[in-house]
């Protein structure tokens, strides 16, 4: 079969991406040889949120995938570096010539933790399910496909209504889980008994405390699997979940707060990791948000709203690296751009554009007086009425304070804030993105004209023209240069004020060994054990 | 005796069934689209509309509640946003905060009662006036305060206690009597204020009443007469205060259980609310009412029984 | 009561009372310690920004957390406020939710509680099956609940803790009510024709005072642990107004680095709810003639 040019850039271009996100994480793994790890063992692991329904076709949460990682194995999964590698699928997919038609080979001999057969048949039953069940959050994922045919046990078929290249990426993520037709037609609900490929198998849970999982005795490599079972217990207060660390009632710990960071470093019985993420956080400034997100956009009038010089000002007067210092400890990395640094597109597409991350108080107060708007004031969202974002919200305060910008904070709930930004009844959202390995993702969504989560109402024909540009060009060179453009335009118009990539600290204790952090953030622990 | 046990059980039921409308209505008036604390970071519209549909958003109120209520008969509460059913839930964790709100019960008697008895009978000595001022100091200070203070001095500082978490008394009695003796000294602490003060004027009243004159006079020991006589009357107004602090004790639980992470039923309610899941938390909250109704009901009955008068005034603890 | 002086048998009996509970009051040290401390802190609270050595919400991020100084005198937060000045401002929120919602749980529940123990019948069962409801729901979980619905501020909870209160008042003015309808006075004031606002007004409602500020007294200081407790989870004050609970929320992040920042909110909460609690009990061995001993 042919492979064409095209196919080879979409996939070179996935490489890149994942490739020096890799390196940044690099450093985090750990590689031993396995002779150091005994079998057994429980491993506790604190999650710092709770993971939503175990079904992957409905699940939505980022913890959720952590959970997944050690009971539904994928089609396709990412190794250290990031780059996608087959698991129960034999090799990439092989795409036709018109890139209609995807043919995946899938293993032999496989069994599902129920002890039913692994076969073409079932990820057919599962992709089916995932692009009919109601509620599904796949389907919008994988919706270019049209059909899926399985002509033997290790052929699967994908017939698509259009070219998608992010297919493959999202066969590595949940849409690649391979449910257990029996599971399936047991009827009762998937997500109380979740079936699946995977070293661990689902035994219990209980709601808000604890999922546990036991090592499975159907998985085709469990020579390689050390722990007897693993237990994610729910615990969404930090300071808890370092106390427990510290106790030895966990041995993992998802998220450390930052106030805890220096702490747990000194603590000769942990090993803290980091992982840089590829997302970021950042101030949505209400511009044109009148009427609700995707309503025609008109400029809300308000002091942020309708004065540039306002905007920049506001900016201008924030301090990145305070804040970082004040809210975060000095931990997290504080930027104006929404690539964040470990992503291969952030030098080249943001090379000569300025980011000044200190506070430039003169010219904060200049632009003030420029504006000709008298005392200009703005009321702040934050998304949560936790500690953090109330120790953000009042640095910004001061900060603004000092260049003559009345801030007024109000904390919201999260999902009460998202409402409000979704109905444009705000003028600054502090709010942040997980993010996505492509730039089109931390991008195109929040400020192209018709983007789902343009809650900054933020309308640019030029804008709009150049994203729109990027995501047809498959050239990593054009591209480049059109996210260079489209940088500068959001940077001086600034419908979002970029304040810093969060960097993530775990914890594990030094009697395990194996936990490895990869880039995207999840915790992987299924070649973890107890050192002898 | 029948006809007031049914009145009383037809109140209980009207009760039982405003609340529900209650719960309904109130969750329903909390800011914040469920959908949209469903759909995480995903707001695409479309998918926005499958997740309404999905749990039945996209339904009028009334075809909602009585779709709810008509399954909660049946003892069906629902799946909640994790797809795992509430009661399932709801029957895990319920049982950990009654055994919290037990040891709390027993630390306040035990500590409130014998205090309330030695100042009563010692009045107006030191002892009556350092107990008197210390169940006041035990009133005013805030309970969730003392738990983080016991936290760094217990915990933080001298490593002696587990500072949070819970583990259950069948996998590990005596971790868990260590995990939850903070928490049920901190919510102890309340009540046996509150007794200490009951049990102490009870006993005044009870120790000038004739019966114990008499029992004085006709040469009881001073032990026999406080802990046979007077004490014994006093059981029943400690008891009454006791079902009286339930309510108290069920808001104390819940602080309580966010300052220690402990996996009860306080801390569902809590984060049912900050993830709007309308199905737990309104599962959780009927819950509740029902249980509290059912209890004055039945303390209602109990003390017909022990007070034939009440059944004829029908009034009861006013 | 002793003797009695010549002169105040010449003035009128109100006045006579007035004295005579003044006298009660004084010689009870405690109540007298009591009302003097809540008086300091109420004072606290209305001179705040004359009082407080700095701004309750300036940051200084070059002394982030510092120890006790001259400049100082209980250190700076993790903000670098000054610690000192955020107490003597938090006592706004402490008082006004605690004076504020008792008034207005008295104001909602009294005329309720009077209307159903004065007439009875079936408004009295409305009532009592509408408070049984309300008492259905544990108190922390109807503040929670209100201050999540009305969006978190020192306004709302202020209001969702006068709710919360309001069902035990409406009891407390029921059974009172219901008691003294059947006193002579309000049997003759019927007799005598008087309306039924009237009787209210006059006769029910001055009688049963002094039990109701027995209550408010009670209702002060648990309004005021409440305030802290929402403000503590977030549903209360909103910052950077300061509160205790606020306070003690974010310094929950810090105590393992800096416990001190957990210490002092507590005990001015403690000290505050334990000086309207000594006035309380003061007040009602003086008001309430059931429990003079």
């Amino acid at each position: 079969m042919k492979v064409s040019l095209r196919r080879i850039a979409v996939l070179a271009l996935v490489a890149a991406c994942v490739a020096a996100l890799a390196a940044a994480v690099a450093a985090a793994r750990t590689t031993r040889s396995s002779a150091d790890i005994r079998n057994g063992g429980t491993l506790t692991i604190g999650l710092a949120e709770e993971p939503d329904a175990l079904d992957p076709t409905l699940a939505r949460t980022f913890v959720g995938r952590i959970v997944f990682l050690a009971m539904c194995e994928k089609l396709y999964d990412l190794d250290s570096h990031l780059n996608i590698v087959p698991q129960l699928a034999t090799a990439l997919p092989q795409v036709s010539k018109d890139k209609l038609t995807y043919t995946i080979k899938v293993r032999k001999g496989v069994k599902f933790n129920d002890g039913t057969a692994f076969n073409a048949a079932a990820v057919k039953t599962t992709l089916e399910r995932d692009l009919t069940l109601k509620g599904s959050v796949r389907a919008s994922e994988i919706s270019p496909i049209k059909s899926v045919d399985a002509p033997n046990a290790t052929t699967v078929v994908l017939h698509l209504s259009s070219p998608y290249s992010p297919l493959t990426a999202q066969l590595a993520d949940r849409a690649g889980m391979v449910l257990s037709p029996k599971a399936l037609a047991a009827g009762g609900t998937f997500a109380q008994n979740p079936v699946c490929v995977g070293p661990f198998m689902y035994k219990d849970r209980v709601a808000g405390d604890h999922i546990t999982l036991v090592k499975s005795p159907y998985y085709y490599d469990k020579a390689k699997v050390h722990l007897a079972s693993i237990v994610y217990r729910i615990m969404t207060d930090p300071s808890s979940r370092t106390q427990a660390l510290r106790a030895g009632d966990i041995q993992v710990e998802d998220r450390i707060q930052s106030t805890d960071v220096p702490t747990l470093q000194k603590d000769s019985t942990v090993t803290v990791k980091k992982a840089i993420t590829i997302g970021y956080q950042g101030l949505t400034i209400n511009i044109g948000n009148k009427n609700g997100l995707l309503k025609p956009y008109s400029n809300v009038g308000t002091d942020i709203a309708r004065s540039q010089y306002i905007r920049t000002a506001f900016d201008a007067a924030l301090d990145r690296t305070t804040i970082n210092k004040v809210v975060f400890g000095g931990l997290n990395q504080p930027d104006c751009y929404p690539i964040a640094p470990v992503s291969p597109w952030y030098k080249p597409t943001t090379k000569g554009l300025a980011c000044d991350l200190h506070a430039n108080v003169n010219l904060a107060k200049q632009l003030v007086k420029a504006s000709g708007i008298a005392n200009p004031s703005v009321s702040l969202m934050l998304g949560g009425t936790d500690p953090v974002n109330a120790r953000l919200g009042q640095v910004i305060q001061s900060m603004e304070d000092a260049v003559g910008i009345k801030v007024s904070v109000t904390p919201t709930q999260f999902t009460t804030a998202l409402n409000r930004a979704d109905a444009g009844t705000f003028d600054a959202f502090a709010v942040g993105w997980s993010g996505r390995v492509d730039p089109d993702g931390n991008i195109y969504g929040f400020v192209a004209t018709p983007g789902t989560l343009n809650d900054s109402g933020f309308t640019n024909s030029k804008l709009d023209y150049i994203l729109n540009g990027a995501r047809k060009s498959l050239s990593t060179k054009s591209r480049t240069t059109l996210y260079r453009a489209a940088m500068q335009i959001i940077h001086r118009q600034r419908p979002l004020i970029y304040l810093y990539h969060p960097v993530n600290y775990y914890g594990v204790t030094k009697k395990v060994d194996g936990v490895q952090i990869y880039g995207d953030g999840l915790i992987r622990v299924n070649a973890a054990g107890y050192t002898k | 005796m029948g006809g007031f046990l049914l009145r009383k059980a037809g109140a209980a039921l009207i009760v039982v069934f405003l609340s529900s409308i209650v719960v309904f209505i109130g969750i329903r008036a909390l800011p914040g689209d469920p959908a949209v604390a469903l759909g995480a970071e995903n707001r695409d519209p479309a998918v926005m509309a499958a997740i309404r549909h999905s749990y039945g958003l996209d339904k009028p109120l009334p075809v909602q509640y009585v779709k709810w209520i008509s399954k909660a008969l049946r003892g069906d509460l629902g799946l909640d946003s994790r797809q795992l059913p509430v009661g399932h839930t709801i029957v895990t964790r319920l049982p950990i905060t009654l055994e919290l709100a037990f040891l709390a019960v027993l630390v306040g008697t035990s500590i409130g009662v014998l205090a309330g008895v030695i100042a009563a009978v010692r009045r107006g000595k030191l002892s009556d006036h350092s107990a008197t001022a210390t169940a006041l100091v035990g009133l005013s200070v805030p309970h969730f305060w003392l738990g983080l203070m016991m936290i760094i001095v217990f915990a933080v500082d001298l490593h002696w206690l587990p500072a949070s978490g819970y583990v259950s008394f069948r996998a590990h009695p005596l971790g868990n009597l260590e995990h939850l003796l903070m928490p049920a000294l901190v919510l102890g602490t309340g009540l046996s204020a509150v007794l200490m003060r009951q049990t102490r004027s009870a006993m005044l009243n009870s120790l000038s009443a004739d019966y114990v004159r008499t029992a004085r006079a006709k040469g009881l020991s001073e032990r026999m007469v406080v802990g046979k006589h007077a004490l014994r009357n006093s059981l029943i107004t400690v008891t009454t205060v006791i079902g009286l602090q339930l309510g108290a004790l069920i808001s104390g639980a819940v602080i309580t259980e966010q300052i220690f992470v402990i996996p009860g039923f306080g801390r569902l309610t809590l984060d049912a609310v900050n993830e709007r899941d309308y199905t737990l938390l309104q599962g959780v909250v009927l819950v509740a009412a029902t249980g509290y109704v059912v209890v004055n009901l039945l303390v209602d009955v109990a003390y017909s029984l022990l007070n034939p008068r009440i059944r004829v005034s029908g009034a009861s603890n006013q | 009561m002793g003797f009695v002086d010549a002169s105040s048998t010449l003035i009128n009996p109100r006045a006579r009372r007035r004295r005579l509970l003044r006298k009660r009051f004084l010689r009870r040290p405690l109540a007298i310690v009591g009302l003097v401390v809540a008086l300091t802190f109420i004072v606290c609270a209305i001179f705040a920004p004359v009082i407080a050595p700095y701004s309750a919400s300036a940051t200084d991020f070059n002394a982030l957390l510092a120890h006790s100084s001259r400049h100082h005198l209980l250190g700076t937060d993790e903000l670098g406020r000054d610690v000192l000045s955020r107490i003597l401002w938090g006592a706004r929120a402490s008082i006004e939710a605690g004076v504020f919602s008792t008034l207005l749980a008295m104001a909602v529940a009294v005329p309720i509680g009077i209307i159903a123990g004065y007439y009875r019948g079936w408004i009295d069962a409305v009532i009592a099956r509408l408070t049984d409801v309300l008492l259905a729901f544990p108190f922390l979980v109807v503040a929670v609940g209100l201050a999540a619905i009305l969006g978190p501020s020192l306004t709302n909870a202020t209001i969702a803790l006068g709710i919360g209160a309001a069902p035990a008042l409406i009891r407390v003015a029921r059974g009172e009510a219901l008691a003294l309808r059947e006193e002579d006075y309000v049997r003759a004031a019927v007799a005598n024709g008087a309306s039924d606002v009237r009787i209210l007004i006059r006769h029910v409602l001055p009688n049963m005072l002094s039990t109701l500020i027995v209550q408010a007294t009670v209702a002060i200081p648990a309004a005021i642990i409440g305030e802290a407790v929402l403000s503590f989870l977030g549903l209360g004050v909103q910052p950077p107004t300061p509160s205790w609970g606020v306070m003690l929320a974010d310094a929950q992040s810090y105590l393992s680095q800096a416990p001190r920042l957990a210490v002092y909110p507590g005990i001015a909460i403690f000290l505050c709810s334990l000086s309207f609690n000594l006035l309380g009990d003061g007040l009602r061995d003086i008001l309430d003639p059931r429990t003079t001993r």
